[in-house]
């Protein structure tokens, strides 16, 4: 009897925790994510829509811009993701290391970009790289290049800075997350593995790795979904996927859909879900990966 | 230890976190160095300070009403940053501490909504503030983030970390939920709020998308909204645009640097 | 849906009712809200106006709300969209390309103006591109009359006059940005890869369109579109072109003297002007023609604004008086923008005003006004359609491909093909 009590409080406790948060997301995201999924079966101008089945997902598969969206988005995430978190890794690796001398200013340094004001960094960044810019500047300087390069006017270039700019913003963020981790490795491992003989690469790539499994999966999931919902950085620095869509994402794509181009909301919904699904699946193969190297 | 391989090992070590901390710093440097030159400077790339400084500033604050712009984005990030710790917390400890079946399903399908482009929610959001009567109110910005996903996710990893003795030891005691929460729960994972604090605040300050679309007057505008409107003019001045986007970036850098110590910390207990 | 909307609605008022934080009530009676994106240049002309109309109306207060330009459209469009009336403003600037996008997708939003504000005072061209269904919805702002701004110092060392370069075609532009290039070795013109802009200029120069009058897509039988292609590929293979990325670097090019011209609306005057330390140095021709094309003219159109007013809008009367007597017969007042902010207006009784044939000193003492507004009354007459963004996007995407040569009849085709399905 005072066991049903205890369970039935738990259950009621339980709700009362969580039922802020569940409320405010039933009113501000499951309202909205309903009304995009029904809009996702409409088609038809502005606020005029009629019921079209499946006609908006026949559209994707033609549709020449949703493929270079598709197709640029992807390349970001292939390309900018595994840099950025290797590079994270390798920092917090080294930063890791208690005798190492100005550890902390290092940490801080390398994490003070993701505290940045969003519009600050993307006016700085479009001064940075552009023609006359310092970057250009710099790389002649160093008789790196010859003539300067025209990061934001040439589609590969354009694609460069988009992948530094983000790589330069959260590679510290995701840095912390590991050295977090690793800190909480047990000192003795390293020192049983390395009376042993066992080399700095290996120690970190038997050890520190596979210990930060969870936490790499972590990261990769949060930076899949970031990446792949990609809108600031090409919208601000890039002028909204410049030049000729090289750096168009799917979430711009959705944004000129609804707001600069003749509006076509359920269109705009159908890609968004597009987004949904590959979130979906690359979660799912990032979770196996994980499974089956721990086997 | 002083074998050649690791003498060079250790130098590679310090070589690349230079390299990266140049890189890291160096944007901010240059936003400096910016606000001290002239709008043709700027585009020219000139790389030294220079002496328009005072005039830039002076511009600066005639074009924007700073005292309120200021009042609004820290209205807004301050209180939202205050709501979504508190929500955010409670829902995080919640889905841990009192599991229960139906509540994991719940738990396991916010990692999909968490996937879908705000950018695709924006109209259906606009029409509910707008039946709520909420255009061009603070609430409008403030309430569709209170609840984040990402900073439930945040706790519940923390909380993980959480001594269950200390719960225990107080249940004995005779503390309600509630008061475990707030009494002991809090005060024990203060690192962890303050790392949610820096994360939250950050985003908040930065949000730009939706103000944008919700705020209509002059008196309501944040300052990420006024520093982007400054780059947009036919002709930009953009020595004022670097001290605008100075103060932009300056409260997040102080959140950041007074929260420091406790941040590590905190990250720590998210990760365990 | 709608049931369950509605209900949804009433459920989330019954349970926001009580959250007021700090709700900010709109201002007293008579304040009329204006949406503008440029407080330097259209916002600072609406301050103007506004100070007029307060000087015989004290009881009402203009509030000029200023946003960027994609900002704007972006926020207008939303709420649009959303069919809520709360938060527009009374008053708003729209980009004439977006002019009836606007006007078909929310019909009843904005207010006719015909009936009230006598509109056969400004250029024609102006008024029509905001007409639908016989009703004038604008009220016309500024033009975007083109021009080939160009750094005279420069071309008169490579042996040039402006007589040189008045009514010429394109292919002589190209000629002779070849021969400055080989005698002063600087390039003649900057050009961003990303906009679409040059492409409008040119097709209205020759008054066509990426869209026929009754709206079908007319590109990649566009004989005029085809010769703007081929136009800008010879330019592009000539080397008289130098790419920059975005709005800043191009202002930047020519302002710097890295490039020596441009073709664009006349509000870069006041860019231009900027540089003090050029005065003299510049001057102004009418643009070149496109070659072998019927109809090709020496004046065209590069962006442009004018005010609407909101149906919905708390002091429409107000509003509507507001645009009536100021912005639609105070002659005075336009010359006041002219002179302020390099504005030139479209209301044609404004022409006769002394600023409008003041010399410029800046430009070699050329009555730069009076020439613009002669190449205004030139421009021929297009209709924009409701799809140039779209188009836009499409041209700009294929700029690539026309760059390294590719051939332009199936540029044109691939440009057709992708606005086509953009358009369903």
């Amino acid at each position: 009897m005072a066991q049903s009590g205890f369970a039935r409080n738990e259950q009621w406790n339980g709700w009362l925790f969580v039922m802020p948060a569940l409320i405010l997301l039933g009113l501000f995201m499951i309202y909205p994510i309903l009304w995009s999924l029904w809009m996702s079966f409409q088609v038809g101008r502005g606020m005029n829509f009629s019921f079209g089945g499946f006609n908006n997902i026949l559209r994707l598969t033609q549709d020449p811009v949703f493929i270079r969206a598709l197709t640029n988005t992807l390349t970001f995430l292939a390309i900018q993701v595994p840099i950025m978190l290797i590079l994270a890794l390798l920092f917090a690796n080294a930063l890791n290391d208690s005798n190492l001398w100005g550890r902390s200013w290092f940490r801080t340094a390398i994490f003070l970009p993701c505290v940045t004001s969003l519009v600050a960094y993307s006016v700085v960044f479009k001064s940075m790289f552009a023609q006359d810019g310092i970057m250009n500047q710099m790389l002649m300087a160093l008789h790196i290049i010859g003539d300067p390069i025209p990061w934001l006017a040439d589609p590969f270039w354009a694609k460069v800075v988009i992948i530094s700019a983000i790589t330069w913003r959260w590679t510290g963020y995701n840095m912390i997350f590991y050295l977090a981790a690793m800190q909480n490795i047990d000192r003795s491992i390293y020192e049983a593995a390395r009376i042993d003989g066992v080399p700095a690469w290996a120690r970190f790539w038997y050890i520190t790795v596979p210990m930060l499994k969870p936490v790499i999966l972590f990261t990769t999931v949060i930076s899949t979904i970031g990446t792949l919902q990609l809108f600031d950085e090409p919208n601000l620095i890039t002028n909204g996927g410049a030049p000729s869509d090289s750096t168009l994402t799917l979430s711009l794509y959705i944004y000129n859909l609804s707001f600069r181009f003749m509006p076509s909301f359920g269109y705009a919904a159908t890609v968004s879900y597009v987004i949904v699904v590959l979130v979906g699946i690359l979660t799912f193969i990032q979770f196996l990966a994980a499974r089956d190297r721990r086997a | 230890m002083s074998n050649p391989l690791a003498l060079i090992g250790r130098t590679a070590t310090y070589l690349l976190l230079l390299l990266a901390a140049f890189i890291s710093v160096f944007p901010f440097f240059w936003m400096l160095v910016g606000a001290t030159n002239t709008s043709a400077d700027v585009i020219k790339g000139k790389a030294t300070p220079g002496g328009a400084l005072w005039t830039n500033i002076v511009v600066f604050f005639t074009s924007v009403d700073m005292p309120r712009i200021l009042f609004n984005s820290f209205f807004i990030a301050g209180v939202g940053t205050a709501l979504t710790l508190l929500v955010s917390s409670l829902a995080g400890y919640g889905f841990e501490m009192f599991r229960s079946r139906f509540r994991e399903k719940i738990f396991g399908s916010l990692l999909l909504m968490l996937s879908i482009p705000f950018a695709a929610l924006m109209v259906p959001l606009f029409i509910m503030m707008a039946n709520l009567k909420m255009i061009n109110t603070y609430q409008a910005i403030i309430l569709p983030t209170v609840a984040s996903i990402f900073i439930v996710f945040y706790f519940r990893q923390a909380t993980k970390a959480f001594p269950h003795e200390l719960r225990d030891a107080a249940r004995i005691d005779g503390l309600k939920e509630w008061q475990i929460f707030l009494f002991v729960y809090m005060p024990v994972m203060r690192s962890t709020y303050a790392a949610a604090t820096i994360i939250v605040f950050m985003a908040n300050w930065n949000n730009y998308l939706w103000p944008l679309i919700v705020l209509q007057t002059n008196e309501m505008k944040t300052l990420t909204l006024v520093v982007a409107g400054l780059t947009s003019a036919y002709t930009p001045d953009f020595g004022v645009v670097m001290v605008g986007a100075i103060f932009a970036t300056l409260p997040t850098l102080v959140i950041f640097f007074l929260l420091q110590r406790r941040f590590v910390e905190g990250m720590l207990g998210a990760v365990k | 849906m709608t049931s369950f909307s509605t209900r949804l609605k009433r459920s989330l008022a019954i349970a926001l009712a009580g959250v007021s934080m700090f709700s900010v009530t709109s201002a007293s009676a008579l304040e009329i809200t204006v949406w503008c994106w440029d407080p330097n240049f259209n916002g600072a002309t609406m301050k103007l106006a506004a100070e007029k109309y307060a000087a015989e109306h004290p009881d009402v207060t203009v509030n000029i709300v200023d946003f960027a330009k994609a900002d704007l459209e972006t926020k207008l469009q939303a709420q649009l969209a959303s069919g809520t009336t709360d938060g527009l403003p009374d008053i708003v600037l729209i980009e004439d390309y977006g002019a009836q996008k606007y006007l078909q997708s929310f019909p009843g939003a904005f207010e006719p103006l015909s009936d009230k504000i006598d509109l056969s005072g400004f250029a024609p061209y102006k008024v029509e591109l905001a007409t639908l269904n016989g009703q004038g919805y604008s009220l016309p702002f500024d033009s975007g009359v083109t021009g080939l701004f160009y750094r005279s110092d420069i071309l008169e060392e490579a042996g040039y006059t402006a007589a040189d370069l008045e009514g010429i075609t394109w292919s002589r532009l190209i000629e002779i940005g070849k021969d400055i290039k080989e005698k002063t070795g600087q390039i003649l013109l900057p050009i961003d890869p990303n906009d679409a802009g040059i492409f409008r200029i040119l097709m209205q120069s020759a008054g066509s369109w990426y869209f026929n009058a009754d709206g079908s897509v007319n590109i990649a039988n566009n004989d005029v579109f085809k010769a703007a292609l081929h136009t800008y590929q010879d330019m592009v293979a000539a080397g008289i072109t130098k790419p920059v990325a975005g709005w800043t670097e191009y202002t930047g090019s020519f302002t710097s003297g890295d490039t020596l011209a441009t073709v664009t609306g006349v509000w870069m005057v006041g860019t231009i002007k900027a540089n003090a330390d050029q005065s003299g140095q510049w001057g102004i021709a009418p643009i070149p023609a496109l070659d072998g094309v019927e109809g090709a003219t020496n004046a065209s159109n590069l962006g442009g604004s004018s005010w609407y007013v909101m149906s919905s809008a708390p002091e429409k009367e107000a509003a509507v008086d507001f645009l009536s007597s100021v912005w639609g017969q105070d002659a005075d007042f336009y010359q006041e923008i002219l002179v302020n902010q390099g504005a030139l207006g479209s209301l044609l009784a404004a022409r006769e005003g002394e600023a409008y044939s003041a010399s410029d000193e800046f430009f070699g003492g050329a009555p730069v006004w009076q020439n613009f507004s002669t190449w205004l009354g030139q421009i021929p007459s297009v209709n924009y359609g409701i799809f140039t963004n779209e188009a836009d996007a499409a041209v700009v995407a294929q700029i690539p491909a026309l760059t390294s040569g590719g051939n332009v009849d199936e540029i044109a085709a691939a440009i057709e093909a992708q606005v086509n399905q953009q358009v369903q």
